[in-house]
């Protein structure tokens, strides 16, 4: 009898094991259908972005042909190209040793010199020398490098004779027009070649027609809206989503950023209910944010930086002067979600007693009194993310925070900058956004999803399941 | 104004009268017909409104029964119970579920009264939905109207409520749809009405919240009286709004809500643009018909004017010819009947008559001056004939005497008929003076002067101390112009009028003479006091060799006649016996 179940399990398995569909198990081939909605006006990692859109898309596109000598994970700073870097002079001298046998797309080998060479065009201010294997950097002033190594810009792009640019990642550039980004599988990629044999990257291509496509199979990966994952989900297909790297915040027009009008922007910012937008509106897929930079950037305790909706003031509402209750807030007319989430906060705001009307000019309008925008993260130190957010927020609200103190490299001074912009409450920080993509029944990643938490596409690691449709 | 005249105006305004009182009364039956009519086809459309909006309502409650009663809502409704409170996945529900059903408006609100999921404002999650602080009122079956806040403004919606069980617990659906221009749209209405709303969701009056079926309405402002009118009794009301392209009958009634607060206001509007255009078309063809009757009146009383005034006017033109001393005037010519025709017979019985009395008075007169002139003659002639006779006659006799006495006969004699023959000629002469008076040679003259240079002349005969005494007082107009004259007849008019005062007052009196200028005509008066004139005296004055004195000739007053006549002047005289007589003279200064 035992015998006879051991035959029978075995039979059960043996049929299992046949019934399994083939699919489950990654093979290569086929053409990976990605379509974004933003523009790429060149794949050239020295170039720079026209607006951020573009300059969101390059960095998440350029990583798939030009590798950097370090890369930014969940866990820190990882060596890429490079392999071990030291620090020497307090910082202002770094020795960074290359990685051997990294190939090509041409086939040929990368050599320190070629490395030295993409940094330089880049970086003209850095004297780099190379020894061997090794890339001696020498900085104009102390900075923590690999950090900024990992930047796309400080990607290691070779010129070839004829303007070809030739990277180490794991596809090459077949074709870039105005529409569409062909890449094709580097077979000498260090890591092992990529499943699919290209990616054809559709740009320019709206939120809508990008979840039409997916829903009719014509595309594999597509950027999506935290109100359109629950549909998504319900379709059967699945949501990747990366640690929120984008800040929605409202920032007050300079006639409305004095001190006159603090309270007025203490009683708005106190206003939003941001753990239900997030939970309801956005579906879970972002962050209540009371910083610039999120918590799990800076480091900084979660209760502190993200802290339940704090209890309304009614005194303060009515102690304003009813033309300070009446405000306008300009959202771009193009950014559907950016318009939900204002509709929302002008809910909030009326529950308050104030009176928020959501501005979406195609022309020209009255002048606003605030506006609503969004402003993307990079995965790096807090110090580098702050910067650039407040490159982006523009020199009024960087004005905010120094002196006293400005960053210093620090932790501290983060925090310390941060709590100024708080207290000045010229940019009201409402939710930190996650990046959203969903993948198409067909595609599927072997050993890790195809969205990282920083953002980052691995996109060799995606596979291609049967026939398509 | 003449009789054609007179007779035209009395045909014209007959048929103007005639015919503005026809317009009149059309206008004023078509009027009150069609206000009638207006008041019952209004009063039949706000039934048919009425009905339309009670179909509305009664729709929206099917689609959201139909709605509840689906299998994929219960689903929904039973997952809502599950999930007990965490609504986040449903918040797009309601847009797709009204989009399914063409609801504008619908919620799904959870049991304590939080709003799950809004189609029409899908940022409201998660408040208190407005239906469920009034929930007991408005928990009805029927359909009711109610304001539904949308993120920017407010609309009027005909909603329904439906209760639907969720997993033990209670999921209220509020679906509803608009009541806007849309629904206006919907209504058929005739040719010449309209139809606004008036969305009673705010405060104040907002010509925002006025429609029609094509949007918002452009001229508000004369309908918002009305409208707050309604607003406030919650009654309707009838107005009459003028607008610059005619008068606009506005019938308002109030659309309330369940508690019967007016939450909008139907107006529908009946247009008297086309009363006004029957009225104005009335009132030109009135005119139109006044035009050409009045031609027609003209043309006719013209004709019949022609008839009857043409021979009158003959008649008075023949008359007046007549008048003028044309004797030979005839209206044998004329062509009439009846009275007129009769008329023109006597008429020309009458010029007739006229014409051989005035032919016999003519020989009688002429033969009485010829006798007159006869008879002067005779008395002239008599007067030195006779001593030329008895001179004769004592030549005759003294042939019989001495040759020397003879001689002293013969001479007397002859001195005797040398100056009988020059009376003779002296008569004769003056006779044929008075025969050739001369053509008036015109000149600027001062006629004041030549009054001076007369009373001059006779200044020394008056202040004779061997006659009675006459006063004489001359009162001259100095603003006399010159005038056109001839100044030797005007003097010797002037001395001839002084000459007969003179005589007139052979024991003395009083000689008053006078000028004065007016109205362009000199003017001048030459009274005495003497013994007046009978009323025989006074017509035959001017007749020549007429005289009642011993020793005139008779050609005084009448050479004054003469050269007044002359002089395209009048004379006449003032006169009564015992009283004085003045004469008064009318010469033109330009001569003519």
């Amino acid at each position: 009898m035992q015998r006879f179940r051991s035959v029978c399990l075995a039979l059960v398995s043996a049929c299992l094991a046949i019934a399994t569909p083939r699919a489950a198990r990654p093979q290569y081939g086929g053409t990976l259908r990605v379509e974004m909605a933003a523009t790429l006006s060149s794949v050239d990692p020295a170039a720079s972005a026209t607006d951020p859109a573009e300059a969101a898309a390059r960095a998440r596109l350029l990583p798939l042909v030009f590798e950097t000598l370090t890369r930014v994970d969940e866990e820190g700073i990882r060596p890429a190209l490079a392999v071990s870097w030291e620090s020497l002079a307090g910082g202002r001298r770094w020795r960074i040793r290359m990685r051997n046998g990294v190939t090509l797309h041409d086939g040929s080998s990368l050599e320190p010199w070629q490395a030295a060479t993409a940094l330089r065009a880049v970086e003209p201010r850095w004297r780099i020398d190379t020894d061997g294997d090794m890339l001696i950097v020498e900085l104009p002033e102390p900075a923590d490098l690999p950090w900024a190594l990992a930047d796309v810009n400080h990607a290691v792009v070779v010129r070839a004779t004829g303007g070809a640019l030739l990277g180490t990642g794991p596809f090459r550039v077949e074709r870039l027009d105005a529409s569409t980004l062909s890449l094709r599988a580097h077979d000498g990629y260090r890591l092992g070649r990529a499943f699919a044999d290209s990616v054809r990257v559709q740009l320019n291509r709206s939120p809508t027609a990008q979840l039409g496509d997916l829903e009719a199979g014509r595309a594999d990966l597509i950027g999506i809206q935290p109100t359109d994952a629950r549909r998504v989900t319900d379709r059967g297909m699945r949501v990747f989503a990366s640690r929120p790297l984008e800040l929605v915040a409202i920032v007050f027009e300079p006639h409305r950023s004095g001190d006159a009008h603090a309270r007025l922007r203490r009683t708005l910012a106190n206003a939003i209910d941001r753990r239900t937008l997030c939970d309801v509106l956005l579906q879970k897929h972002a962050a209540p944010a009371v910083t610039i930079v999120p918590p799990w950037l800076s480091g900084r305790p979660a209760q502190t930086a993200a802290g339940d909706r704090p209890e309304l003031s009614r005194q303060d509402v009515l102690a304003l002067p009813p033309e300070q209750r009446e405000l306008a807030l300009r959202v771009d007319p193009a950014d559907r979600l950016a318009l939900l989430i204002a509709e929302r906060v002008a809910v909030d705001a009326r529950e308050a007693g104030l009176s928020l009307a959501v501005q979406t000019p195609t022309g020209l309008a009255p002048r606003p009194d605030a506006r609503l925008v969004r402003v993307r993260l990079p995965a790096t130190t807090p110090e580098r993310s702050l910067v650039r957010a407040l490159a982006a927020l523009g020199r009024r609200v960087a004005d905010a925070i120094s002196p006293p103190g400005g960053l210093d490299g620090t932790t501290e001074s983060v925090y310390r900058a941060e709590a100024a912009l708080a207290d000045s409450r010229i940019v009201v920080p409402v939710v930190h956004l996650e990046d959203l993509y969903a993948a198409g029944e067909h595609a599927s990643s072997w050993s890790s999803p195809p969205v990282r938490a920083t953002g980052e596409w691995d996109l060799a690691d995606v596979w291609l399941k049967g026939e398509r449709p | 104004m003449s009789l054609r005249v007179r007779l035209l105006l009395l045909v014209c305004s007959v048929v103007a009268i005639t015919v503005g009182l026809v317009t009149w009364t059309v206008s004023l039956s078509a009027r009150s017909a069609f206000e009638a009519f207006d008041r019952q086809r209004a009063s039949v459309l706000m039934a048919q409104i009425r009905r339309e909006v009670a179909r509305q309502g009664e729709e929206v409650t099917r689609r959201v029964d139909r709605l509840v009663g689906a299998d994929s809502f219960q689903r929904i409704a039973l997952d809502i119970g599950r999930r007990a409170g965490d609504y986040a996945p449903f918040i797009g529900e309601a847009a797709a579920l009204a989009s399914a059903q063409s609801l504008d408006f619908l919620d799904l609100v959870a049991e304590d009264g939080t709003v799950i999921s809004s189609a029409e404002w899908p940022a409201r999650f998660g408040y208190r939905h407005p239906w469920a602080a009034n929930r007991s009122a408005h928990e009805i079956a029927d359909a009711f109207l109610q304001p539904v806040e949308l993120p920017r403004d407010t609309a009027l919606g005909l909603m329904t409520v439906r209760r639907v069980g969720a997993g033990g617990r209670a999921l209220y659906v509020v679906g509803g749809r608009r009541l806007d221009e849309n629904f206006l749209k919907s209504l058929a209405l005739p040719a010449g009405m309209r139809a606004l709303l008036y969305r009673n969701v705010e405060p104040e009056i907002s010509k925002q919240q006025l429609v029609d079926s094509a949007g918002t309405v452009a001229q508000s402002a004369q309908l918002e009286p009305l409208i707050a009118r309604v607003r406030q009794s919650g009654r309707e009301s009838v107005e009459t709004i003028d607008w610059p392209d005619g008068p606009e009958l506005i019938d308002a009634i109030p659309l309330t809500g369940p508690g019967g607060n007016v939450l909008g206001v139907l107006l529908l509007g009946s247009s008297g643009r086309e009363l006004a255009s029957l009225l104005a078309q009335i009132r030109w063809r009135g005119l139109g018909f006044g035009a050409a009757g009045l031609a027609l009146g003209v043309a006719l009383s013209f004709v019949a004017a022609s008839r009857v005034t043409r021979p009158v006017e003959r008649l008075a033109a023949a008359a007046g010819d007549v008048a003028a001393g044309r004797w030979e005037t005839r209206v044998d010519d004329i062509v009439a009947t009846g009275e007129v025709a009769a008329l023109a017979r006597a008429f020309e019985t009458m010029t007739r008559q006229l014409v051989d009395q005035r032919e016999r008075l003519v020989q009688a007169e002429r033969v009485a001056a010829w006798r007159e002139l006869a008879r002067r003659l005779a008395h002239e002639l008599k007067n030195p004939l006779f001593p030329l006779q008895l001179t004769l006659d004592n030549l005759r006799r003294a042939r019989a005497l001495q040759p020397a006495e003879f001689d002293e006969v013969f001479d007397e004699s002859l001195t005797t008929l040398t100056t009988g023959l020059r009376n003779l000629n002296t008569v004769i002469g003056r006779f044929s003076e008075f025969a050739k008076m001369p053509v008036p040679e015109l000149q600027r003259i001062e006629p004041n002067a030549i009054v001076e240079n007369a009373v001059a002349l006779f200044r020394a005969q008056l202040e004779a101390p061997d006659r009675p005494p006459i006063r004489v007082s001359v009162d001259l107009d100095r603003s006399v112009p010159p005038i056109l004259a001839d100044a030797e007849q005007l003097g010797r008019v002037v001395q001839n009028l002084l000459l007969n005062a003179i005589d007139a007052m052979p024991q003395g009196g009083e000689l008053l003479i006078r000028t004065k200028h007016d109205e362009r005509l000199f003017r001048l008066a030459v009274s005495d006091t003497g013994v007046g004139l009978t009323d025989e005296e006074r017509k035959r004055l001017f007749t020549p060799y007429y005289t009642t004195k011993q020793h005139g000739t008779g050609l005084g007053l009448a050479i004054v006649q003469a050269v007044v006549a002359d002089h395209h002047g009048k004379v006449w005289v003032d006169s009564s016996p015992g009283r004085g007589t003045t004469f008064h003279i009318e010469l033109p200064e330009d001569g003519a």
